[in-house]
């Protein structure tokens, strides 16, 4: 049996029947069928249900007259993200606000999740973040299609056309290479956290981890900043319009 | 004398250790894969830290110019060391993914 956190146990407890012969289904075999369900999806799992309630009570709570704090805060980080996306991509990027508010939520509260005693980050296991990269690539891309529709292609054929068979296999690279660097980036830096919090920790237990929770909080904010920004960025060289 | 020849004399200090090849299968191996980690992970921190004084280097002495254009340039410096931070952590990850 795989060491499980507390939620896991809870979850497998309760939906590891269903589970394994839902992957059985599709010809996987689970490593442990008692316990099909690892600990970074029931990170996840958590993160997507507390986001879910946090929405709900944004929502409900929403007032012209007599905006509350969580209405603020929210309004901060979609004023911060739009007028970000304002400033890379410049007009016509309202769109793309929810896409990039979500995906800012979900990096961050699965990274800090971390911070708190017997659960970990899902961003410490390199799927999340390859999911999280996944899903940023297919959206700008899409994105792409959808404003210049096949004519996005142009884009990876350079600048001239006499270069484009040059240059197709570079972009190509380059661009799969940006799934590679997003997942590397926040995995590696998620990762790195925590090791290097055990080793602290294993050095002196009392006092210095508190240092690097404090690291561990810091890099979750930027991390999940860089990731925000680099998606914008990436969006900003799909549909931006050369005139 | 130049830096180069001065890295080259550096270098040459690394060839004392070929006699070490001439011991054959017999020894239960010292772990080079974990010593060639070590060097590589030092060597890949000690470049990024350069590359990003000199980000940080150019960020302040533009901010120094011209405080008005701190945006663009604190959105400038952030990718930019997020960007070359990431470089070193590739290395981390090999090192993870092949060190026993």
């Amino acid at each position: 049996m795989p060491e499980q956190l507390w939620f896991t146990q809870v979850l497998n407890s309760v939906f590891a029947g269903p589970v394994t012969s839902l992957l059985r289904a599709l010809h996987i075999e689970p490593k442990y069928p008692a316990a099909p369900i690892p600990n970074s999806f029931a990170m996840e799992f958590l993160v997507f249900v507390f986001l879910l309630i946090l929405f709900f009570l944004v929502r409900a709570r929403l007032s012209v007259d007599r905006p509350g704090a969580l209405q603020h805060a929210f309004e901060g980080v979609e004023g911060f993200i739009q007028g970000q996306s304002n400033e890379i991509i410049g007009h016509h990027s309202e769109g793309y606000t929810p896409f990039l508010a979500s995906l800012f939520f979900f990096i961050l509260f699965c990274n800090l999740i971390g911070v708190i005693p017997s659960f970990e980050s899902p961003t410490a296991v390199p799927i999340v973040p390859l999911g999280c990269a996944l899903c940023a690539f297919f959206y700008y891309q899409v994105q792409g299609f959808k404003h210049a529709g096949i004519g996005y292609l142009k884009h990876f054929a350079g600048p001239m056309p006499a270069l484009a068979p040059l240059m197709i296999p570079i972009e190509l690279i380059s661009h799969l290479a940006r799934v590679l660097s997003l997942t590397i980036r926040l995995f590696a830096n998620m990762f790195a956290g925590d090791m290097v919090t055990l080793v602290f920790f294993s050095l002196v237990p009392i006092g210095v981890p508190i240092v690097f929770l404090g690291l561990h909080i810091g890099v979750s904010f930027l991390q999940t900043y860089i990731f925000v920004l680099l998606t914008t960025v990436y969006l900003q060289g799909a549909v931006a319009d050369e005139h | 004398m130049g830096k180069l020849s001065k890295l080259f004399m550096a270098l040459s200090v690394l060839s004392f250790a070929v006699p070490a090849f001439a011991q054959g299968e017999a020894m239960s191996g010292t772990n080079w894969v974990a010593i060639a980690a070590g060097f590589s992970m030092a060597f890949a921190s000690g470049i990024c830290a350069l590359a990003q004084g000199k980000a940080t280097a150019a960020a302040a002495e533009s901010l120094a110019r011209n405080p008005a254009a701190r945006p663009g340039i604190q959105l400038a410096l952030i990718l930019g060391l997020a960007l070359i931070e990431s470089l070193a952590l590739y290395t981390l990850v090999i090192i993870f993914a092949k060190v026993k």
